[in-house]
């Protein structure tokens, strides 16, 4: 099972946060994120992406998979039950799908939708479980949730200025338009 | 009123480098008020918010309620909203879930009856929810939709209620019981991932209770052979490997499969998790009448090949895997790494610059000794000690110490030999916390190994005198109680000096032939004040002890004379004044004595 999936920065801000075994409370689930990132940032590149007994709050053999790029460190805690080499190859189509939606995907874009990097997240990871590898299946769905997202405030009547505002923020940018075929990410 | 929306939240954060709090805290106060609008927009847009900020440590638990309210909104934008800040902030005790049944229940529902995809995605969102947030209650009451869920026609519904089953079955385990035979129908499913799903979910669930699932083994033997699906196969592969506790002949019967896919997948991440599911097989191959399969060997030799292929890699991923597998392999085969041909290769991986390499190198360290190469491999290792600091540092000499005395000596043939190296880690710096370690192990051979004794004593003896010597410097004066350094450079832990002085006390009747010189030069490096009062009080305490042994051997001893023996007299009694003011009970204690008995003669 997949314990947690953090994406920080490489000053340690967390750009998205998902726990699928919880901690106690914020103060403890700020606590992990820190402690993962600083054992984390301090491996090079060079070094292999595991390390072990860095969070004992979520049980005994937890591992940390992770990847860096660029400004991004990606990292997933799991147990044993889990494929080492099929979770980096899982990071590598996250990253992939990201890429997809986003065009081009850099740390600025997360920044500024972190709601629909989670929703990216919840067609590959579900409860912990991984749900589908298949990238195309992937996008598939997130591009039609996008679409159902915009038309659902389209259908509205109301005048008001504000909700127009939300609307152009949901409705032009990538969801809605076809993917380009781009290939590589350009962190 | 314009409201902030999360974007112009993140640019205000950026902006406000020095009152980011304040800005925050600020954001947090219009929330609040937007967050009980009656305008669902505004309402979504706050929530969005807050579920943001929430990524940064804040409390969202006081927006439980109305978390609720926009995930009730049938506009699917706001109704993501909604569930995300449910995913994100509801805790097992967050009292309104028991609000959110109905809401479910509808959801979930309405993804069966029609099949508009907008009802599917809805009923999606409502799983995924589910599957984070779900209590015992819930649980129960959600159980027959989803079950329903796990037939319907569009897979992706099939995986996502497969998948959220499995969080339903731990709250609510008397749920298993009910599904359980519709979960095994789904893995005849037609779709290759609806598969993978229900693969995964037992394999959680055998991970507690393997005995429950071994009636599935041919089924997934079936999907061993027949699919093509690597990912599906590793789950297989990774099952299978967890059942072989349970029942015995499943392994025997695993072995050629797995090794099929060891020679022929391109796959690295496949190759490597047969080639350690065979070695979590191969402790269990052992047929009742206790001899081995024939192609247990061939297979075991193409498990270490696996490996060594793996830790030769430059990939360092691919490096550790090999080094985890060896550490599966030797558990069943202790001896498959004490061959030549993979030392250097090992060895290498203790200088890693990695520490995760490094300590799984170091597991394996107690199977690479054997009779013949331990000598050769404990030099190599010394070397490695010399240059390696911290808890590293520790960790090999523990490993040392283990190889060596592991099973009661069972690999160590010279014990001379290894005297030295006790005595050459005990002089070392840096090995405090192993001292007392040293200590038991240095007592441990003088007692146990007779032939031995008499080189003990010897090289107690000298070290021992070693510290006899008076040059001081100044700086000596201001070190650490504990750093007994006795002038000439040369370290040498307390603890050990303990069992050193022990050694020479209790085996005392073989000190004339240990040293050349007069008896009176041990008593007086033992009782000197100004060597012994910087050593802590439990050495001092033995030291006394000792110099009464040595004293009582030394008159046994026919061959000492007259004057020799009272100027060791004298040697003591003007020595003992100082531990006689000692402030450790044990120390004055023994001082007393001591001089008791001296005055008495």
């Amino acid at each position: 099972m997949i314990k947690g999936i953090i994406i920080v920065n490489n000053h340690g801000k967390p750009r998205l946060v998902k726990f699928y075994q919880s901690v106690d409370s914020e103060q403890q689930q700020q606590s992990v994120i820190r402690k993962m990132f600083t054992q984390v940032t301090t491996r090079p590149d060079s070094f292999c992406n595991y390390l072990e007994g860095v969070v004992p709050e979520w049980g005994e053999n937890v591992k940390l998979i992770y990847r860096h790029y660029a400004t991004l460190f990606f990292i997933f805690a799991v147990d044993a039950q889990e494929s080492d080499l099929g979770i980096l190859d899982l990071i590598q189509v996250f990253v992939e799908a990201l890429d997809k939606c986003f065009e081009n995907v850099c740390e600025l874009d997360l920044i500024f939708h972190s709601d629909r990097v989670h929703y990216v997240l919840d067609e590959i990871v579900m409860g912990g479980m991984v749900l589908e590898t298949n990238i195309s299946i992937i996008l598939q769905s997130i591009k039609d949730q996008g679409k159902m997202a915009v038309d659902s405030l389209n259908k509205t009547d109301d005048a008001k200025t504000q909700n127009r505002k939300i609307r152009d923020q949901l409705g032009d940018s990538a969801f809605a338009t076809t993917f380009s075929d781009g290939g590589g990410y350009n962190f | 009123m314009f409201e902030k929306t999360l974007q112009d939240i993140v640019k205000g954060i950026r902006a406000s480098k020095r009152d980011t709090s304040l800005y925050i805290s600020q954001c947090i106060a219009e929330i609040k008020a937007e967050i009980n609008s009656s305008d669902m927009y505004i309402k979504a847009n706050a929530l969005q918010k807050l579920t943001f900020l929430h990524m940064m440590g804040y409390s969202m638990t006081w927006a439980s309620f109305a978390t609720i309210e926009v995930m009730s909104s049938p506009r699917f934008a706001q109704k993501r909203i909604g569930y995300l800040a449910a995913s994100q902030g509801f805790t097992q005790g967050t009292d309104v879930i028991l609000l959110t049944t109905n809401l479910l229940k509808k959801e979930l529902r309405g993804a069966a009856v029609g099949s508009s995809m907008t009802g599917i995605y809805e009923a999606g969102l409502a799983i995924n929810c589910t599957s984070n947030i779900v209590t015992e209650e819930l649980a129960q009451d959600l159980l027959p939709e989803l079950t329903n869920l796990m037939t319907h026609p569009q897979p992706y519904l099939r995986k996502k209620s497969i998948l959220c089953l499995y969080k339903l079955f731990i709250k609510y385990p008397q749920g298993l019981r009910l599904t359980f035979a519709k979960l095994q129908q789904c893995l005849s499913d037609p779709n290759p991932a609806v598969v993978s799903c229900a693969v995964n979910v037992i394999t959680e669930l055998s991970d507690t209770n393997p005995r429950n699932y071994l009636h599935l083994a041919p089924a997934f033997f079936d999907l061993l052979t027949n699919s093509s699906n690597n990912w599906m196969l590793i789950k297989v592969v990774k099952l299978l490997g967890s059942l072989v506790t349970e029942e015995p002949r499943l392994a025997r019967k695993l072995l050629e499969p797995l090794a099929g896919i060891v020679r022929s997948t391109p796959a690295k991440s496949l190759l490597f998790e047969s080639a350690h599911a065979i070695t979590r097989c191969l402790p269990y191959c052992r047929k009742s009448d206790g001899s081995m399969p024939p192609n247990v060997s061939d297979i075991t030799a193409l498990c270490a090949k696996t490996f060594q292929d793996f830790v030769e890699e430059k990939d360092q991923n691919l490096k550790y895997l090999g080094l985890v597998g060896f550490g599966s392999l030797v558990k069943s085969f202790p001896r498959v790494l004490s061959t030549s041909n993979y030392r250097p290769l090992i060895l290498t991986c203790l200088s890693d610059e990695d520490v995760t390499i490094r300590s799984r190198a170091l597991d394996l360290l107690p199977s690479m000794a054997s009779r013949k190469n331990l000598v050769g491999l404990v030099v190599q290792l010394l070397q490695h000690i010399n240059f390696a600091s911290g808890t590293y540092k520790l960790e090999l000499v523990a490993k040392v110490v283990e190889m060596c005395s592991g099973e009661k000596y069972a690999l160590l043939q010279d014990f001379k030999w290894y005297l030295d190296i006790l005595f050459q880690l005990g002089h070392m710096r840096g090995l405090d916390d192993h001292a007392e370690l040293l200590r038991s192990q240095v007592c441990d051979v003088a007692l146990r190994v007779l032939p031995v004794r008499s080189y003990a004593v010897k090289r107690s003896m000298e070290t021992l005198l070693e510290g006899n010597n008076e040059n001081y410097s100044s700086k000596d004066e201001t070190e650490n109680i504990l750093d007994a350094d006795n002038g000439r450079g040369k370290h040498i832990m307390p603890e050990i000096l303990r069992a050193l002085a022990w050694i020479v006390g209790e085996y005392s009747d073989l000190l004339p032939e240990a040293i050349e010189g007069p008896c009176h030069s041990v008593l007086q490096a033992i009782t000197a004040p100004t060597n012994s009062t910087k050593l802590p009080t439990s050495t001092q305490s033995v030291y006394l002890q000792a110099s009464l042994k040595i004293f009582a051997a030394t008159c046994a001893n026919s061959q000492v004379t007259d004057p020799e023996l009272e100027a060791c007299v004298h040697t003591i009694s003007c020595n003992l004044g100082v531990y006689m003011e000692s402030t450790d009970v044990e120390v004055r204690e023994r001082a007393v004595t001591l001089n008791g008995v001296l005055v008495a003669l």
